[in-house]
């Protein structure tokens, strides 16, 4: 237990940043030496835990220690869960698409753990989807209902040449599509084309 | 035949433009894919061109067909856009809205050689003349092309005898016998050949060489016999000379793209109010720019009356108010026929204001003057208006004051001499969601947002910023982009965000939060469009949407103000030199040089300018001895970016509301030749011309010396 710091403190750090990236609604990068030197912390307090609870009659102290190790799990969770959260929420709205998720960037800012997160989450979800192909697609949005069939598009972002169910469609930037909506529905999840 | 006649004009054997429209239909439905890049629409960026595109595009959307939509801003464009169609395999169809009636389209230069084999190339284009090969050829890559034809080309039987008999006349003194020519130049002199005996024995193998390969085409038959009764040179002569008439009589306007559309929607039975509208945009476009005379109009005008007075039937109340409209439902969208003053913009502005920026009164009153301007505050006063009720927004001026305008107007303006102070027009309802607009409003409004939206920072007065108000004298920038922000917001609060953005997004949102505006959209990418281009989609977004018409209001009034005022200032200075056929306007300072290096802006200066001096400068005594005449108008205006100038050249109608052929399409073609100038078309339109700052001089010099010189 280091001398410098109170105890508490780094967990008290970890939370201000979950809050950070709630407000902000921004996923930052996963602080992994916070993390770990709030284990070590962790550890550390129960090394001088240690000594007491083996007594008849614990000190104070103890209940001290106790309180401050159940806080910093309590931190440690809200922090992972918080990052989960918004993980499962970019999933979701870029349209159930995992290498839309998993773009350099984003990756590069989650831990290897919520990585195969992702993935097996993927995995669970898509299973779960497979079990209503038939009727309904789960993983299409529900926000704005599609009023109809075909919708005129403008492209916000290029990307490239498409293959749909009715050929190949090169989208260019200061142009205008009239498509089938459940074509493209994705890539207007994802921010390429926008609904005109 | 590749050219369609009016549903009106043609018979049951001759297919027409329902025939056409059905023929695209049925290609796409019979093609595999149907990905919207087979049915391709390309458009000009003028009003006309974009109201077709929208009713167009309301059809095929009816229809259920895909396509997609391709601004183009000019000829460099479209080659560009020619070439990353000709790499889609899927496309079958091309529709060209206001785009290359005169280019040679069957030629391998454009779709001669598009390597999709069922492709068919649709003009609908108002611009005149026509290409004579596009309209009458007979090759192979002409069979593609249909020209979608106000009956002006039936009408065209000489210069179709004319052309055919010199298309399938080898020239003499070639061997070769290829099928096109580049048209766009008139056929030169050097067409004749000096001596043509030697070369009949050449003459004949390629004729029988073409027969051989001919497809058996009545055509063919014909091609033969005139081979056997082979043109004297005389004919020739006269062929080349109907032709080279047909090429060099100046440039014109026929139907307008939105009218043709209209003709179709009429014979498919599909009219509604929506695109009866966009017609008649397309009409009062054509009409306030200038392109067609008062008469045209009127006939065209007659025929969209009686529309509106078929899909808008007379409610219980039938006294409108003269002027205005009342809406008696929150859901009125009608459409009403008025008279129309020639106000700029009179129902969103103040009376004198609109009357001071408007060119008609302009030209009667000469307000760049201040002898002027007392004249009309003299006919404000007689008309019994008091002036601050004039310098009173449309809107709150007294009931009283409106429902008299025209009346008194009637009575006063002819002292004047403004005997043409309106002409019949129409107006549209806006249920309760906002003032009516009439049809020159919105073309203005229109041409506004295609010309300055973006690309050009302008200064916009605040409302409330009138007569001492609290803002008084201030001015801001004008945002085309609030709407893109607004979507961006929509965005957000969706919680739509794509993974890579939501990081920016949120550093934007917050930052506004801080009162810092941020200018640009997260990815920056609707920036990297050319500012054309998104004026372009602007103007056609603002066609459907009423709200961002009226944001544009402001941004047109400022256009007015910069025009009167670089017009005044034009005038005051002199700047206006009188050559023996032109008169010449350069523009190489001010404060609104950037703006009118735009086509768009130049070209009305252009017209104000020609409507200002129409009756004053025939006047004036050094031309009192000689017939009055108006010389053609040539404008330049000095882009310092590009160290270019922009010509435009507008010939100038003796009557206000005539119009004359514009000849410098060919004129300004002919100058270049003469004089080397290094000089590119930046627009659709012949008689805009962008010039290296350098080859100004010289450029101007050859082209006020003249054919004649």
């Amino acid at each position: 237990m280091s001398s410098a710091r109170t105890p508490g403190d780094l967990a008290t750090q970890l939370v201000t940043e979950s809050r950070r990236s709630i407000l902000t609604i921004t996923l930052l990068k996963y602080n992994d030496t916070l993390v770990r030197s709030l284990i070590r912390e962790q550890r550390d307090l129960e090394k001088a835990a240690a000594p007491y609870t083996h007594s008849a009659t614990p000190p104070p102290a103890l209940l001290i220690i106790q309180t401050i190790i159940a806080q910093n799990k309590r931190c440690l969770l809200a922090y992972h869960s918080q990052r989960l959260d918004h993980l499962i929420t970019m999933y979701w709205s870029g349209g159930c698409s995992l290498p839309h998720v998993l773009q350099s960037d984003m990756r590069a800012k989650m831990s290897p753990h919520e990585v195969d997160f992702l993935k097996e989450y993927h995995g669970s979800v898509m299973e779960f989807r497979g079990e209503f192909e038939m009727d309904i697609d789960v993983t299409s949005g529900i926000e704005s209902p599609p009023r109809e069939l075909n919708v005129l598009v403008r492209v916000v972002r290029e990307c490239g040449e498409i293959q749909t169910e009715g050929g190949v469609v090169d989208f260019k930037m200061g142009q205008r599509y009239q498509v089938r909506r459940t074509d493209i529905e994705h890539l207007i999840v994802q921010g390429y084309l926008e609904e005109v | 035949m590749v050219y369609l006649p009016p549903p009106q004009q043609a018979t049951s054997s001759t297919p027409s433009y329902p025939q056409a429209y059905h023929r695209i239909l049925t290609a796409h439905r019979r093609s595999k894919t149907t990905s919207p890049s087979s049915v391709s629409i390309l458009i000009a960026p003028d009003v006309d061109a974009l109201c077709a595109a929208r009713m167009l595009a309301d059809l095929l959307k009816q229809d259920d067909i895909m396509y997609s939509i391709i601004p183009v801003s000019g000829i460099d464009n479209l080659e560009a856009v020619r070439d990353d169609l000709m790499d889609s395999p899927e496309l079958h169809t091309l529709i060209l809205l206001n785009i290359g009636s005169i280019l040679d389209l069957p030629s391998p230069e454009w779709f001669g050689d598009f390597p999709q084999a069922d492709l068919s190339v649709h003009i609908v284009d108002s611009a005149r003349p026509q290409n004579l090969s596009s309209l009458f050829g007979t090759g192979p890559g002409s069979e593609r092309i249909v020209v979608w034809d106000d009956g002006g080309a039936s009408k065209l039987q000489e210069e179709r005898n004319a052309w055919l008999a010199l298309e399938n006349e080898p020239e003499p003194n070639s061997d070769s016998d290829e099928d096109s020519d580049d048209d766009l130049d008139p056929p030169s002199d050097e067409e004749l050949a000096p001596d043509s005996d030697e070369d009949e024995y050449h003459q004949e193998a390629g004729g029988r060489k073409r027969r051989s390969l001919g497809d058996g085409d009545p055509f063919v038959e014909r091609k033969g016999k005139r081979r056997r009764t082979r043109l004297s040179r005389g004919d020739r002569e006269v062929h080349t000379r109907r032709i080279q008439k047909h090429y060099t009589a100046g440039t014109w306007f026929g139907q307008s793209a939105s009218g043709t559309m209209y003709v179709l929607a009429t014979v498919l039975e599909r009219v509604d109010n929506e695109l009866l509208w966009l017609a008649i945009l397309g009409l009062t476009y054509q009409y306030t720019s200038s392109r067609i005379s008062r008469d045209i109009y009127e006939r065209n005008h007659s025929l969209y009356h009686d529309e509106v007075v078929r899909l808008n039937p007379p409610g219980p109340q039938n006294a409108f108010q003269a002027n205005g409209i009342t809406t008696i439902t929150p859901d009125d969208t009608s459409i009403r026929a008025t008279e129309e003053l020639r106000f700029t913009l009179f129902r969103h502005w103040t009376l004198y204001d609109a009357m001071y920026h408007s060119s008609y009164v302009n030209s009667k009153l000469g307000i760049w003057k201040e002898k002027g301007r007392k004249r009309l505050t003299g006919l404000l006063a007689k008309m019994g208006f008091a002036q601050a009720e004039t310098q009173q927004s449309y809107s709150h001026m007294s009931l009283a004051v409106k429902n008299n305008l025209v009346h008194q107007l009637e009575s006063i303006a002819p002292e004047y001499a403004m005997t043409e102070l309106n002409y019949p027009s129409f107006v549209r309802a806006r249920g309760w969601k906002g003032q009516g607009m009439s049809a020159a409003d919105e073309v203005d409004v229109l041409a506004t947002i295609m010309d300055v939206a973006y690309g050009y920072k302008m200064e916009v007065e605040i409302e409330g910023g009138r007569n001492g108000g609290e803002w008084f004298g201030g001015g801001k920038v004008w945002e085309g982009r609030q709407a893109s922000r607004l979507t961006h917001r929509k965005d957000h609060e969706r919680e739509n965000i794509p993974p890579g953005d939501a990081s920016n997004r949120a550093r934007q949102k917050s930052s506004t939060e801080d009162g810092v505006e941020v200018d640009e959209p997260p990815e920056g990418s609707k920036q990297d469009l050319p500012w054309w281009q998104q004026n372009f989609w602007a103007a056609f977004d603002a066609l459907s949407d009423w709200s961002q018409l009226n944001r544009a209001l402001p941004l047109c009034i400022s256009l007015h103000r910069a025009i009167i005022r670089q017009g005044t200032s034009v005038i005051d200075k002199h700047l206006i030199k009188t050559m023996r056929s032109h008169r010449v306007v350069i523009l190489s300072q001010g404060p609104d040089l950037a703006l009118f290096s735009n086509p768009g802006p130049l070209s009305r200066l252009a017209l104000w300018l020609v409507d200002a001096l129409r009756d004053r400068v025939g006047n004036a005594p050094n031309a009192r001895g000689r017939a009055r005449k108006s010389l053609p108008f040539v404008v330049a205006c000095l882009n310092e970016e590009t160290e270019t100038f922009i010509v435009v050249g507008i010939m100038a109608a003796k009557e206000f509301g005539d119009v004359s052929r514009n000849e410098f399409g060919l004129a300004f073609l002919d100058a270049k030749d003469r004089c080397n100038a290094r000089t590119k078309h930046v627009s659709f339109d012949t008689s805009v011309l962008e010039i290296n700052k350098g080859d100004l001089n010289v450029f101007l010099e050859t082209l006020c010396d003249g054919p004649e010189g």
